[in-house]
């Protein structure tokens, strides 16, 4: 399958919160207590339970409300920093971009959660599991939209080849910056390509998403500095003691209680 | 035996017939509590370095049976061991330190030349007090290891309590320093159990004597000592 890309147009959306709900049903997760955050946003975070949520923020400049809303939920990174953390193997990606958490290999562990720049994974301290937006893999393996595709009345999220829906993207952003001269693309290039791009009406920081997300310098410290050299030194090490034995019974160290 | 040698706050007489007495009871409780618990931690850890080894952690009852193991284990790797440097005589855990941190030159010369012993050969150098530069070495990687192992596993225990930043940081120290232990304890386990010429000082960690012959062929200048002391008693 070839690498596939959801557009999220933040101009035309209108904060109806049907993508959340959506989701909720396609992916049977139960409703939560919810209660009035700001705004009209009802979700502070991701949860096991919630993989899709709309954040809405009134942005004051010149006397008039810029109310920027957004569709949240796993970008499905092109080098994502949850499946460099996993400690079971259990995060792997799709050949069509998706970032999938296999449940069965998921021990719980966090490392994910801890990594990820965008604080999407979240696990369930009962159950163990990590869990977040599968990007409805299920359906669109199967020729069918995701379920938050799907619903989005407005029109502000489309599905697609991920050649295809760039250019659309790019095409929509000379529209709207007419009338929103700070609106940009997230995502084109953002750890090393998002499979969920956006259209922003304003700088990342204002909707809360890092400028520049990269995979954590810790992390690649210890996966590809720490864990390597750590393993061959302590292989070096029993090599080294092996060789001792061997070493020793051939100098005949072991015959006539050693030599003291 | 001479169980006088090891009590009260006076020098005891540490030579005792041909043996002499190395490391003191609490020295010897501390030295087991902490290689046990190293281990367990070494084994209950494994899950998280590679999923290879998940499938082992069915003999402790699982995953995440390890994980409960492996904090258990951590508290007496950390706090137990902490406090047995209190229990017993101390005198001699204290003295433990103040040789670990106290590199010589003649320290210097035990480590280059330590090579060659290492694989049975001669290695030339001068005579070493209680602890051999290698010995002082293993010291300092284990107290280092400890604390930087400590600290990172707090900080991943209680993750959500701590700044995302920050508990990134830990998994890579975790992982060094127990690298770093593991390799220095490969090492260690060779020398007090295989290697003909050391592995006879390992009675020092069991009844915590070793033999005069012992004493004096690789501890010369702290055999001599203790043998000055006992004679101007």
């Amino acid at each position: 399958m070839t690498k596939k890309m959801v557009f999220v147009d933040t101009s035309k959306c209108t904060g109806c919160k049907a993508c959340s709900v959506a989701c909720k049903e396609w992916n049977e997760l139960p409703a939560e207590k919810t209660q009035l955050l700001t705004s009209y946003q009802t979700q502070k975070n991701f949860t096991t339970n919630t993989w899709t949520y709309m954040t809405f923020i009134e942005k004051y400049e010149n006397q008039t409300m810029n109310w920027l809303m957004r569709k949240a939920q796993c970008f499905h990174c092109a080098d994502p920093a949850c499946l460099k953390a996993c400690s079971s193997a259990a995060i792997t990606q799709t050949e069509s971009g998706y970032v999938v958490i296999n449940q069965d290999k998921c021990i719980g562990c966090g490392y994910c959660v801890e990594n990820c720049p965008f604080g999407v994974p979240k696990v369930d301290p009962i159950k163990k599991k990590s869990s977040k937006c599968t990007g409805c893999i299920d359906r669109v393996e199967n020729n069918l939209l995701p379920a938050c595709v799907q619903t989005c009345q407005p029109g502000a999220l489309a599905f697609g080849e991920r050649d295809a829906i760039l250019a659309q993207a790019k095409k929509r952003l000379a529209e709207v910056q007419k009338t929103h001269p700070k609106a940009q693309l997230y995502g084109e290039k953002e750890m090393g390509g998002l499979t969920y791009l956006y259209l922003l009406l304003d700088s990342p920081e204002v909707y809360g998403l890092p400028a520049n997300p990269t995979v954590p310098l810790s992390l690649t410290l210890w996966k590809d500095v720490v864990r390597p050299v750590g393993s061959v030194a302590v292989g070096g090490a029993a090599a080294a003691v092996v060789l001792g034995v061997f070493a020793n019974l051939w100098r005949g160290n072991y015959k006539e209680g050693g030599k003291d | 035996m001479a169980p006088k040698a090891e009590a009260g706050n006076q020098a005891p007489p540490r030579i005792v017939g041909d043996q002499v007495l190395r490391f003191s009871k609490g020295e010897r409780l501390s030295h087991w509590v902490h290689a046990v618990s190293f281990f367990v931690l070494l084994f209950t850890g494994l899950g998280v370095y590679s999923s290879l080894f998940q499938p082992a952690m069915a003999i402790v009852g699982g995953i995440h049976v390890a994980q409960v193991i492996h904090r258990i284990s951590a508290v007496f790797f950390v706090v137990v061991v902490g406090l047995l440097f209190f229990v017993g005589n101390p005198r001699f855990h204290w003295r433990w330190l103040k040789f670990t941190f106290n590199f010589t030159k003649s320290d210097l010369k035990h480590v280059s030349a330590f090579p060659k012993e290492f694989f049975g050969g001669h290695g030339n150098y001068p005579a070493q007090d209680k602890y051999n530069g290698g010995e002082k070495i293993n010291s300092l990687i284990t107290i280092f290891g400890t604390i930087f192992v400590t600290l990172s596993g707090v900080v991943m225990w209680w993750a959500p309590h701590f700044p995302p930043s920050l508990v990134r940081w830990a998994y890579p120290v975790h992982d060094l320093s127990v690298f770093v232990m593991t390799a220095a304890v490969i090492g260690h386990i060779y020398l007090g159990l295989l290697h003909p010429d050391s592995r006879v000082a390992m009675s020092g960690m069991l009844n915590g004597y070793v033999s005069k012959k012992f004493a004096k062929a690789h501890h010369a200048q702290w055999y001599e000592r203790l043998k000055n002391e006992q004679q101007n008693l």
